[in-house]
């Protein structure tokens, strides 16, 4: 218990919840501004979980805050799906073949995003493969019987943060580099609050029945680019593919 | 699930199919009467009166005086679908059929013979990539289609401007295209992309945007009309109401043009108010390059 008591505070020293003092600069039609280039500075991508450093993929602590343990609590099948994931994951993270990241995992990337608002929408624009993500704030429902790589996103505001409801996401992705993965029953809600001029607080809670026994969560923070005139620009990555494999014939 | 939903997913799964055969097929519920169909009298008519197509275009209807955003830019926001002849096709005038390309117009009014005013060896190097290397056809690989070309982009696009910025976000490919209007510099020339730089600027009710940094691995069309990274291209788009858009483009490059050459079309808004982009999932499902070769960037082997 005493580790478990540890883990929890350092967790809580890495990302604090959001600072409910600051409060964030408005739109034209008085919501939170989240508007700007963000970024990252996390190994979230390699892996969700706490992890150690093997070739090309950087150790990191883990960025799940519930459960305690930083880890996904996976059904005993899908832990072991899992394990074959990371042994095949050249091949079976079809990121590797450039397809679209899906969500949550486009938000933490090691590429930038831009977010833009108006009133009928977000929208969060990667520089990985010229991705977007529309998020509609218009108060309409997630289709049926269609799923999107990218999913399905529709927001709301609740005070500070942008709440994002997120289903109709197709089961091939995978969250990080390491296997970790869910099925067509994925269900996200994030929530993303503007704690700083320059920072905003990711959070996501993820639910999936089929391969976990309860619902988890993630956070994380998102950077600010600050450099003038920092802009998006494009990493084509099925192009790069082609050429990567033009190159070694 | 909206109606527009359905349509649009079929809309963009015929798009692969038509990709893939390089043949221009009218979408659902585009019968050839459609295709056919002559622009309109009014100001929302097409240049030249020439037929829409091949893909689903607005029927023309006139619209209420253009308003204004929030931070006072003309409001182009929602759906646009748009009318540049066949130029998607070939943005030159081709009065002869090609394979997979039937005989139609472009969307060149600057030279007036509709043409491409090609140095003789460009010329010879286009129609040796249409005659002999169409499998290099960038958008078959699922590039992203560079300026102007993304302006007739197949199944017309989503226009956005929040602050500072217009944002075009395409169905092909599942794109964006982000213009910001800050009057910021473009970024350095050592810096080349698919879809090169852009920077806009609104003149009176006209929205200027000025494009270079393109990486010339993009083409116009699907015919071989291809580009360097010379290209310079400053297109002019002003709403013309709230249901029209015109659109015209100067593209230069010395290095292949004997003089700048100037294309022209409309955008007509999407009736349906309630449409919502869907994910033209393009490298997730794209069949086009198992008709090719690994040598020729596809994934058939090799003949022995």
């Amino acid at each position: 218990m005493r580790n478990r008591a540890a883990v929890i505070l350092s967790l809580a020293a890495v990302v604090p919840l959001a600072a409910q003092s600051y409060k964030a600069p408005r739109t034209a039609d008085g919501k939170p501004d989240l508007q700007g280039i963000w970024q990252v500075m996390n190994t979230a991508a390699v892996n969700l979980e706490d992890h150690i450093a093997v070739l090309d993929m950087p150790a990191g602590r883990s960025v799940i805050v519930d459960p305690p343990d930083g880890k996904i609590p996976y059904t005993p099948a899908a832990a072991a799906k899992q394990k074959e994931n990371f042994k095949n994951r050249a091949q079976a993270d079809l990121l590797n073949q450039c397809y679209i990241p899906g969500v949550p995992r486009v938000m933490y990337l090691p590429f930038p995003m831009q977010i833009v608002q108006t009133p009928k929408y977000v929208l969060i624009a990667s520089e990985f493969a010229h991705t977007v993500r529309s998020i509609y704030m218009d108060g309409s429902k997630h289709p049926n019987d269609v799923d999107f790589w990218i999913g399905d996103s529709r927001g709301h505001w609740d005070g500070e943060t942008l709440v994002v409801d997120v289903a109709n996401l197709n089961p091939g992705t995978w969250f990080d580099r390491s296997g970790n993965f869910h099925s067509d029953a994925l269900h996200i809600v994030e929530r993303i609050t503007r704690t700083d001029p320059d920072l905003l607080t990711y959070e996501a809670t993820l639910e999936d029945a089929k391969v976990f026994t309860r619902p988890w969560t993630i956070r994380m923070l998102l950077y600010r680019h600050r450099e003038p005139n920092f802009k998006l620009l494009e990493y084509e990555c099925n192009a790069y593919l082609e050429d990567a494999a033009k190159e070694s014939r | 699930m909206k109606s527009s939903n359905t349509f649009n997913l079929l809309l963009a799964s015929v798009a692969a199919a038509a990709l893939m055969c390089f043949a221009p097929i009218p979408g659902p519920g585009q019968d050839k009467e459609q295709v056919k169909q002559k622009g309109g009298k009014g100001k929302g008519g097409p240049p030249g009166g020439e037929q829409y197509g091949p893909y689903y275009a607005a029927p023309v209807t006139a619209g209420e005086p253009v308003g204004r955003t929030p931070d006072g830019q003309p409001d182009m926001q929602g759906f646009w679908t748009p009318r540049f002849n066949q130029a998607i096709f070939e943005v030159q005038d081709h009065p002869t059929a090609q394979p997979g390309i039937g005989p139609g117009k472009g969307a060149i009014v600057d030279p007036a013979d509709g043409r491409i005013p090609y140095k003789p060896e460009a010329a010879a190097k286009a129609k040796e990539l249409l005659s002999k290397q169409i499998y290099l056809e960038p958008e078959a690989h699922c590039y992203v289609s560079g300026v102007p070309h993304a302006a007739y982009q197949q199944f017309g696009y989503q226009i956005v401007q929040p602050a500072g910025y217009v944002l075009f976000l395409t169905e092909y490919a599942h794109t964006y295209r982000a213009v910001p209007t800050d009057g910021r510099p473009h970024v350095s020339p050592n810096i080349h992309l698919f879809r090169g730089d852009s920077v806009g600027k609104w003149d009176g009710g006209t929205l200027v945007i000025d494009t270079t940094n393109q990486n010339g691995k993009t083409w116009f069309d699907m015919a071989g009309n291809f580009t360097t990274q010379a290209i310079h291209v400053v297109e002019r788009i002003t709403p013309v109401d709230t249901n029209n858009i015109n659109y015209e483009a100067v593209v230069d490059d010395s290095t292949i043009y004997t003089q700048p050459w100037k294309i022209a079309g409309q955008l007509g808004r999407h009736p349906d108010r309630n449409m919502e982009l869907m994910e033209f999932a393009c490298v997730e499902g794209n069949q086009d390059l198992i008709h090719y070769t690994e040598g020729v960037g596809g994934k058939a082997k090799e003949k022995k």
